[in-house]
Parts: C-alpha cells; structure tokens; sequence
C-alpha cells in the first residue's frame, strides 16, 4: 500500500488524527499548569476592596476543606500559586463588609492556570 | 426483495409510512443514549422531579471529576492492556488454527466438529473451573490470566479458514517454492489478502474483552487491577450523589465502544453473522 | 541388497514421508495454541463440573464423595433455585417476542430504502456496548424522580405516581428483559437481515409471475428461507439468559428477594459469595443441561438440521 493510499484509509488517518490531538492537548497542559489562580474582589457597586482575606477551598470529593489563605492588594487584584486541584472554591473576607459569595471554580485539569473573568462580589459596599 | 407491483401513488405512500416507522422505532432506540448524556452534562439536583427534558446550564466538567477522582486513568489502561493482549494473540492463534484447518490431514473431520461443539459451551457454563485452573496456573489478578480465556475464539478461526480457502492455491505454491517457512506464508502471502477477515478478528475479540465483566469480576482481588466495566459497577454507590458524575463516568466508558462500531461497523456484522454466538 | 532402481524409489517414498511428517508436525504446532485455549477453558470444564457437582469439594479440605445430594439439595429443599428457574424460562420465553420484532424491523429496513444503512446502524448501535453501562442507563431510566419513563407514564396520565419499577416485586423482572430486548434486538435484526439478503430474488418474480399475493410470497418464500436465521436468533435467545449476568448484577443483583434472580446469577452468588463451589457446578450442569434441551428444541421446531434447507 503506497503511502497515499495509506492516507486515505480511515483506520491510519483516525488513530493518526487521535495520537495528535493527545500530544497537542498534553502539550497545552503542559504549558499551563501552573497552579495559579488570580482574580479581583470588589463591593457591590463594583468598587475594589484592598486588603480582604481571600480563602481557597480545594474539592475533596464531597466535601471542600480550607488549603490557603491570601491578601488582595491595593486594587483588590489577588493571586494564589500551587494549586493542585482541578476543583476549587473561593470566598473573601473583608472588616465590615462579612464575607463574599462563595465561587466554585471548576478547572479541566489539575493545577490549571486561571484568571477569573467575574470577581468576587461582596453583598455590602464599602463606606 | 419484491418489487412494488403497484404505481407510483402507492409506492410513495408505503415508502413514508416506512419511513416514519423506522424514525419512531429509531427514537426510541436512541433515548437511553441522549437521557444518560443529558444527566452527564447537568449539575443540579438530577434527582428532582419533574425531570428537565433539556439539560440546564450543561457543562463538561462532571468529566473532569471522574478522570481525577476516580482511578479512570488506571482502569482505562488495565482494559487496553487486557484488550491489546487479547486482539494480538487472538490474530496470531486464530490465523495459524485457520491455516492449519485448510489442510487435509487425517483427523480433520474430528477436530473440526470438536472445534464446533466448543461453540456450544457458552463461558457462563465454565465459570467455577475456569476460575480453579486459573487459580491452578498461579494467573489470578494478572493481566494474563484477565485475558486467557478469550486467546482465541472459534468464529474468528472459521472466518480465517473462509479467507484462506478463497486464495488461489497457486500463490501460496509460488511461496512454498520460493523457500517462504510456513509461518511466513501465513503472515506475508496470505494475511495481506485476508484484510477482511483481519479486521472482523480484531473488532470482535477488541470489543469481547474489552466489554468483558462476569470474568474480570471473578478473576480480579486488588482494585488496582481492575478494568473498565469494573471500575464502572465498583462506582455505582460511591459516586450516586445528586450530580451526573456517574452518569458522566458510564459516557466515558460508551465512547470507545461506540468509536470502534462506527470504524468498524461493516467488519463486525460479517463477523458476527458469519458464526453466531458470543465467545 | 536392493536393485538401483528399488533404492531410489525407497529413498523417494522415505523422503515424502519426513516430509508429510514435518507438515503433519506443523498443523499441530499450529492448531496447538487454540486448542489449549479451547481445551482449558470449555472441554475441561465441562467435565469438571460435572465431577464436582458429584463431589463435597471445598478449598481447604480434600474432596469427599456426595452422590447425588446436592441434586437433592437443589431440587428439594431450595426455592431459590426454583425461582431462578421459572426466571430464567421467563427469560428466554419471552425471545420469540424479540426476534418478531426484530422481523418486522427487519423487513421495513431491507428495502431499497434511502438511508437504510443510517436505519441500520442506529438500530444496531445498542448491541458493541458495555452490558454494565447499559445496566446504569436503563437502571436510571427507572429510576422513580429522576428517571424518564416514570416522568412520560405521569404526563401522559398513565400512572399517577412514580413507579418502584426496579424495587417491586412485579415489575423488576420484565424491567430488566425490557432493557435486554433493547440491547440485543439490532442483533436479532442483522442476522434476519442478512438472511433476508439471501434470498434469490428470482423466486420472488417467479411467485409474482404466478400472481401470487404478497402474504403468500412472505408466508410461502420468505419464512421457510429464513428458518436458519430465525434458528440462531432462538439459540442466542436461550444464550442471552446466561449473558445478562452483568444486567441483572447492575440493575437489581437478583432482588428485591429473588425476583429477578437468574440461573447465572444463583450460580455467581453461590459459587463466589457463598464460596460453595460443588453446589454452584451442580447449578452449572443443570443450567447447561437446559440450555441443551432448549437447543434441542429450537432445532426440532425449526425443521432440523439447524434450520438449513434440504435441497
């Protein structure tokens, strides 16, 4: 069998088409698994709350326990790094405002780097 | 198939009642398929009633949580190990038992009608000593022992010897005279022209072992060796909380199996219509 | 001493007999794999079993005769076993059913229909999967909240409230043949399908020649011609009964009591739960011995000779 004819056989080209789609996707994970999760806190009128205690919660099949604890910064930006799970929980604390909603994060595989594209609301505003 | 002896008014009238038929009785051979993938790309309650007909905010991610909180991983890879075992051997044993049952030699008659009685035995009459001589053979909980019983199947022997018998003797001489051993025969002259038959030997014993579950049930003792079909009746209690995980688990199992159907579909029904019985 | 001519001829047959020997020594390396296979795991056990149902056999402590007692036991004294029996028949009584559906189905996709091979491969799609996936679809299927069918029997006003299909003594058995029927009718309908095809078309247009109306031609033709079809389709009927292990394992693991309790199963439990080996070969035997006399059967009222025609 020429290598054209080989080409067009469905059982070369489909393993084929799968054996690249498992490289380029172990490649992409590869590439990004940085175990960093990052996001804003704001207030409910969307102004940045600085200095709030935001707590990671990791998946541990039911249930979900406590694994690290960070400070937003001066623009209510905060950033986690080591995550190990591909399921996780985020919540924020802050004085006088209680504590935020609680975010499940779902990744598509352990130790994905993520941005949060929505922040972390607070039911309060700041004064 | 009779001609319709009957104009063409009622030729279309009979062709959309046909129709219409076979999509009603296709719907409902398709509904267990999309109600299990509609459950594994849900998240809320799955047990409220009234069920929702189209999944809410369907998601991916139940798929996740089953790669990483199950041993998917090491299930997956126990069937493909079993599986590729199985399929190689069997295209190796079958082929040589095939060519051998084209030759004449005293006793063929005998063999062949032992060969057909075997079909008879279904495995689930076999179970309590197959287990004791595996155990006997020290194979328990080895991948050799998960797929020994399935080494070699009667109705892929008969489908080889078919393919076999239906090249032209002439090749097979040209061969013999150019000095080829008789193994070489089988794996250079005559597999290259039983393409067919292959292929129906590998989709039948591929999906055989890797559906296979009384046996892998009997023969595993550790969770660690366990296959697919296992790892899936293992989970059933351990996942069955109010989320589609395991549901998004048996879609994970489905998908391999479905692949090689839709691959493979036309060598599998000549294999299967060529002998009859499973194992 | 030999004439020339006598010691060349000697020589020649003497050679062509190391050679035919060689060649008889290769069939049999070649038929050797298989036939251990075949040999370990179906002729072997089948005399086994038979042995140890003869037999007090246990793991730990050597063999004792029994007789015929655990054929006493199972026939006298457990009801289980009973049960599992008029299952099992049930099973497999309710084939004929399948394989007519399957006709039918069979007759509509075998036109020249467009799309019939799309028909074909839907239908047939249930039968290449994982028995044990297809137990957790139909199993939650019936589930009462969240299970489709009680969800259209209460909109369509059928029932009124959920039904314990899986949990009720009346319904778990039929439950389970229904999800079996689903999965093996594609195959029921391929191998009609391709004895459908068989068919020379010549004795159809002979029939129509002779103005015979269409039901002869299906009674008179297609129905004699299918009979070594409609024969398998019976054998893996009979068969099925002993495949549905992982459907039955899956949906109701025999319950609720021993409602959907097969033969298989019994022989399951007993053997690998209850580790009573001898007793479960006893199981086996008889199991196997139904299986025969089914078979047996099947082939009487298809005629004989596993359906095939006398030409």
């Amino acid at each position: 069998m020429t290598v054209q004819q080989a080409l067009r056989n469905r059982w070369v080209i489909v393993p084929l088409a799968i054996a690249v789609i498992l490289l380029a996707w172990n490649g992409y994970v590869a590439l990004n698994d940085g175990g960093m999760v990052a996001g804003r806190v704001v207030d409910r009128n969307g102004r940045a709350v600085a200095d709030a205690t935001v707590i990671l919660l990791e998946r541990n099949f039911v249930t979900h326990n406590e694994r690290q604890r960070t400070k937003s910064d001066a623009s209510g930006h905060f950033r986690f790094s080591g995550n190990n799970n591909h399921s996780l929980q985020l919540e924020a604390e802050a004085a006088g405002l209680g504590r935020s909603e609680r975010v499940v994060v779902r990744l598509w595989f352990r130790a994905q780097n993520i941005v949060l594209v929505e922040p972390l609301r607070f039911a309060g505003q700041l004064p | 198939m009779p001609a319709h002896c009957s104009g063409s008014g009622m030729r279309s009238r009979s062709t959309y009642l046909r129709h219409a038929a076979l999509t009603l009785i296709s719907g409902v051979m398709l509904v267990p398929f999309y109600w299990v993938i509609k459950t594994a790309v849900t998240d809320e309650n799955i047990y409220a009633y009234p069920p929702r007909l189209l999944p809410e905010n369907p998601h991916l991610f139940n798929f996740v949580d089953v790669w990483y909180l199950i041993p998917f991983p090491r299930y997956l890879l126990n069937s493909l190990i079993v599986s590729a075992l199985v399929v190689a051997c069997n295209v190796v044993f079958n082929a040589m038992a095939g060519y051998a049952l084209t030759k004449r030699f005293p006793g063929r008659q005998a063999i062949l009608l032992v060969f057909l009685s075997c079909m008879l035995i279904p495995f689930q009459a076999t179970i309590i000593p197959a287990y004791l001589i595996t155990a006997k053979l020290g194979l328990l909980n080895s991948y050799l022992g998960l797929a020994l019983p399935l080494l070699s199947t009667i109705v892929s022997i008969f489908v080889f010897k078919a393919a076999f018998e239906a090249i032209p003797p002439s090749l097979v001489d040209a061969a013999r005279i150019d000095g080829l051993s008789e193994g070489r025969i089988i794996f250079r002259v005559l597999m290259p022209l039983s393409r067919a038959a292959l292929a129906t030997n590998v989709v039948l014993s591929f999906i055989w072992s890797w559906n296979a579950f009384l046996w892998p049930l009997i023969i595993t003792r550790e969770p660690s060796m366990q296959t697919l079909p296992l790892g899936l009746a293992r989970f059933l209690s351990y996942l069955e909380d109010t989320t589609g995980a395991l549901y998004a688990f048996a879609v994970m199992v489905l998908a391999p199996s479905i692949f090689v159907f839709l691959m493979a579909q036309k060598e599998f029904i000549r294999g299967l219509t060529s002998g009859a019985t499973k194992g | 001493m030999m004439p020339a001519a006598g010691r060349v001829e000697a020589w020649r047959d003497d050679w062509w007999r190391r050679r035919r020997t060689r060649e008889l020594a290769l069939i049999a390396c070649f038929l050797l794999p298989s036939a251990t296979v075949f040999f370990l795991y179906r002729v072997l056990p089948l005399g086994w079993n038979v042995l140890l149902s003869l037999q007090y056999w246990s793991p730990l402590k050597p063999a004792r005769w029994a007789g015929l007692d655990h054929y006493e036991e199972m026939l006298l004294h457990d009801d289980v076993f009973w049960q599992a029996l008029q299952n099992t028949l049930i099973f497999i009584g309710v084939s004929p059913l399948a394989i007519l559906l399957a006709l039918g189905i069979a007759l509509l996709v075998n036109s020249d229909l467009k799309g019939a091979a799309i028909y074909r491969s839907i239908i047939f799609l249930s039968y290449p999967l994982m028995t044990v996936a297809v137990g957790i679809i139909w199993r939650w299927m019936y589930d009462e909240r969240g299970g489709i069918i009680n969800f259209l029997l209460r909109e369509s006003g059928v029932a009124t409230k959920p039904i314990p299909f899986l949990q009720s003594f009346e319904w778990a058995l039929p439950s389970v043949i229904v999800a079996e029927i689903w999965q093996v009718l594609g195959f029921y309908m391929i191998i009609i399908l391709t004895g459908l095809q068989s068919i020379p078309p010549h004795l159809y247009e002979a029939a129509a020649i002779d103005g015979a109306p269409r039901w002869a031609r299906f009674w008179r033709i297609t129905l004699p011609m299918l009979k070594p079809s409609l024969f398998l389709c019976a054998v893996v009927g009979i068969l099925n009964s002993l495949t549905s292990f992982d459907l039955v394992y899956i949906m109701t693991n025999g319950g609720p009591g021993h409602a959907t309790e097969l033969l298989i199963t019994l022989i399951y439990k007993s053997g690998f739960g209850q580790t009573k080996f001898d007793y479960a070969a006893a199981l086996t035997v008889v199991q196997f011995s139904l299986l025969l006399a089914l078979t047996y059967l099947a082939n009487r009222a298809f005629g004989g000779n596993a359906g095939a025609l006398q030409r």
